[in-house]
């Protein structure tokens, strides 16, 4: 399906054109995204900063279908996504989109193996072939041996792991990482950085919200958001990759 | 593959969740349980009394037709009918010559006798004085020995043929062919011992406590030739013909009475379809309660499950955005919330099945009324606690299905 949806070369893998978010509070009208045009070639690996409230996540949840503009055009894959039923925008999730979260937003009844294993189950899978794909993914990321334990018998650092796992399982064109390293400690944070320094060089567009500069040193490009609108945008020439990460 | 993969893990979450609360679940239940039980019992009681029912209607015989003075099922003033004449012999008599080579024609009487042989006693067994005809009006034969014959009628002897009750009161374990026992005042020959009809007919006849004697024997023995109350049953030559036969019998019963046009009938005319309208207030009474404690406690029950299944929701928001978060549609969300309300009824329903069971043994074993399990009652009865589970569920799980992603992440 990646492959299908894949762009050419020459076109952007994401594309967001004066894009506005307003959230109306009783009489109150927040302008979490106020005009914002960004796009994001294939394989870019692109951090976004900005301090608290000036709506980092609220730009990621629209560029991973989560959530709607209130005006503005998004084409994700060279296709308009405006217009997409929700049946569709979940099936965009599903395969195009890898999503990593701050708080891992695992499930807490499930254990990891099963969790791994929920995109490939809503994209109609078969078993056997689930179970292959989701070891495999465990065992990236280094987890092949805690497969029947359930989140909370994890370390955090572990935890996160798991949801790299599951966002990696589908084989996603876009990682989508909102502050992944922000409940882990510095070491653990950069184990964490490392696997997404790996995805990178596998193909993926990898873009991740951070609040620290050393995280976003990964990153090739960087973007910083003020009051809803795009303040800076600039390459980074020299992005830091981990040891064992090549590239 | 997908939908089937789909199905599959929504069937999963809603068993575990049921599993991870189980207490829950079983108090949620007990509403459904009661209306389970309720439904499952009314269906057995209606059951038995419909196979007790087609019982008589079997000894009654669709296709005859009832001369009595008396209507089986009285509606109305009793007293209208006090001065009646009786049926007697001559009448039935003149009825048979009257349908000669068209119809079976067989009179009986009947009364109540103490029964005698050796040192064992019955009292108070019906005694019917009938012809040989009696098998082919009510299809009703002798298990042993023989029925009655024409020469017993025409020449007044003194045999009887006696019901299973009787032969085993008697005689127990010995063959009663050929006894002699008392019957009142007069001995009697048994020659024959009926087929069992077993079931007691809410409150109708024991057929098994009844024996069987030539009707001039009867008039002989008990008199009554002129002023005995005769029943006179005329069996039409096919079903469709009932309706025609009974204006025939009202006809030839005016005749015979020389009835003028303006006099009501001083007779009745009984069928089936009587015993059917007594049988059907019944039922409906039966029908009417059940239902009502039915819908009442399913209705309750109903409600207790949709206030878990909100709770359920509300518990698990933020796993409903996880799941919608990597590509879960809605109908997914839907189907694992409607999936667990329709088990948490579908285990209710089947402890009610199994307490209703219980419940129809108890009824029968009380003699109240006539009640019978059958396995599509039980089919049924889950169904309908499972169509209740998806009622109950469906607006919580489409309250959980239609969460926007965000928000439902965003839930502490
Ligand atoms: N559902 C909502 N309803 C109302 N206001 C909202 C909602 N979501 C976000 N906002 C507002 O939109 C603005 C941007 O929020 P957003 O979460 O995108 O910020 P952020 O840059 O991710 O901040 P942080 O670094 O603290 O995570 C904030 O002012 C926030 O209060
Ligand atoms: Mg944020």
């Amino acid at each position: 399906m990646a492959a299908v949806l894949a762009p050419p070369d020459d076109e952007p893998v994401l594309q967001l054109e004066d894009v506005v978010k307003t959230y109306v509070m009783g009489s109150e009208e927040i302008h979490a995204l106020s005009g914002v045009s960004v796009s994001i070639e294939e394989n870019e690996y692109v951090a976004i900063m900005g301090p608290s409230g000036s709506g980092k996540s609220t730009l990621m949840n629209i560029i991973g279908c989560l959530d709607v503009p209130t005006s503005g055009r998004y084409s994700l894959g060279g296709e308009m996504v405006d217009d997409k039923s929700e049946a569709e925008l979940a099936d965009i999730r599903n395969r195009m989109i890898g999503f990593i979260f701050q708080t891992f937003n695992l499930i807490p009844r499930a254990d990891i193996l099963h969790n791994v294993e929920l995109p490939l189950i809503y994209g109609g899978v078969g078993r056997a072939e689930r179970k292959a794909r989701a070891m495999s993914a465990l065992d990236r990321v280094g987890l092949a041996n805690r497969v029947s334990h359930k989140p909370n018998e994890l370390s955090g650092g572990q935890r996160q792991r798991v949801a790299i796992a599951r966002a990696l399982v589908f084989d996603p064109q876009i990682i989508l990482a909102d502050e992944p390293t922000g409940n882990l400690d510095s070491r653990t944070g950069a184990e964490i950085m490392q696997m997404l320094d790996e995805l990178h060089a596998n193909g993926q567009t990898i873009i991740i919200v951070t609040h620290e500069d050393d995280i976003a040193a990964h990153a090739s490009r960087s973007i910083l958001l003020r009051d809803g609108k795009i303040e800076t945008d600039t390459i980074n020439p020299n992005p830091v990759r981990s040891a064992a990460a090549g590239g | 593959m997908r939908a089937l993969v789909d199905i599959r893990e929504s069937l999963n979450i809603a068993v575990s969740a049921i599993w991870a609360n189980k207490a829950r679940g079983v108090l949620t239940t007990l509403g459904i349980v009661i209306g389970i039980v309720a439904v499952t019992t009314t269906m057995t009681a209606f059951n038995g009394m419909q196979s007790a029912f087609r019982q008589s209607a079997a000894a009654v015989g669709a296709d005859v037709v009832y001369v009595s003075r008396m209507p089986w099922i009285i509606m109305g003033n009793w007293w209208e009918f006090r001065n009646r004449p009786n049926l007697n012999m001559d009448e039935a008599e003149a009825l048979r010559e009257a349908f000669e080579g068209e119809a079976i024609v067989n009179p009986t009487m009947d009364t109540r006798q103490d029964l005698k042989y050796r040192s064992e006693i019955m009292e108070g067994v019906t005694v019917i004085g009938t012809t040989e005809k009696l098998p082919i009006v009510t299809s009703r034969l002798p298990e042993t020995g023989r029925f009655l014959m024409t020469y017993d009628v025409s020449y007044k002897k003194n045999v009887v043929v006696i019901g299973t009750t009787v032969a085993e009161g008697l005689f127990g374990t010995t063959s009663p062919i050929n006894k002699e026992m008392n019957i009142g005042p007069a001995k009697f020959r048994v020659i024959g011992v009926m087929e069992k009809q077993g079931g007691n007919t809410f409150g109708g006849p024991d057929f098994d406590r009844q024996v069987f004697i030539p009707i001039s024997t009867y008039v002989k023995v008990y008199g009554g030739r002129h002023f005995g109350d005769v029943d006179i049953a005329v069996k039409a030559p096919s079903p469709d013909a009932v309706e025609d036969l009974e204006y025939e019998v009202i006809g030839e019963m005016r005749k015979i009475r020389k009835l003028r046009p303006a006099e009501d009938n001083d007779f009745s005319i009984n069928k089936l379809d009587s015993l059917m309208g007594a049988f059907n207030s019944v039922v409906g009474v039966v029908l009417l309660v059940g239902l009502l404690v039915t819908s009442i406690a399913l209705f309750v029950g109903g409600i207790g499950v949709m206030n878990i299944m909100f709770v359920s929701v509300t518990e698990r928001t933020r796993e409903i955005g996880i799941r919608k978060a990597i590509g879960a549609r809605r109908h997914s969300i839907l189907l694992q919330f409607l999936l667990e309300s329709a088990i948490i009824c579908l285990i209710g329903g089947l402890i009610g099945i199994g307490l209703a069971t219980l419940v129809t043994f108890g009824i029968n074993a009380s003699g109240m009324m006539p009640a019978s399990v059958s396995p599509g009652i039980l089919v049924t009865s889950v169904v309908i606690a499972m169509v209740v589970g998806v009622f109950a569920g469906f607006v919580p799980a489409w309250k959980g299905a239609r969460l926007d992603p965000i928000e439902a992440l965003r839930y502490e």
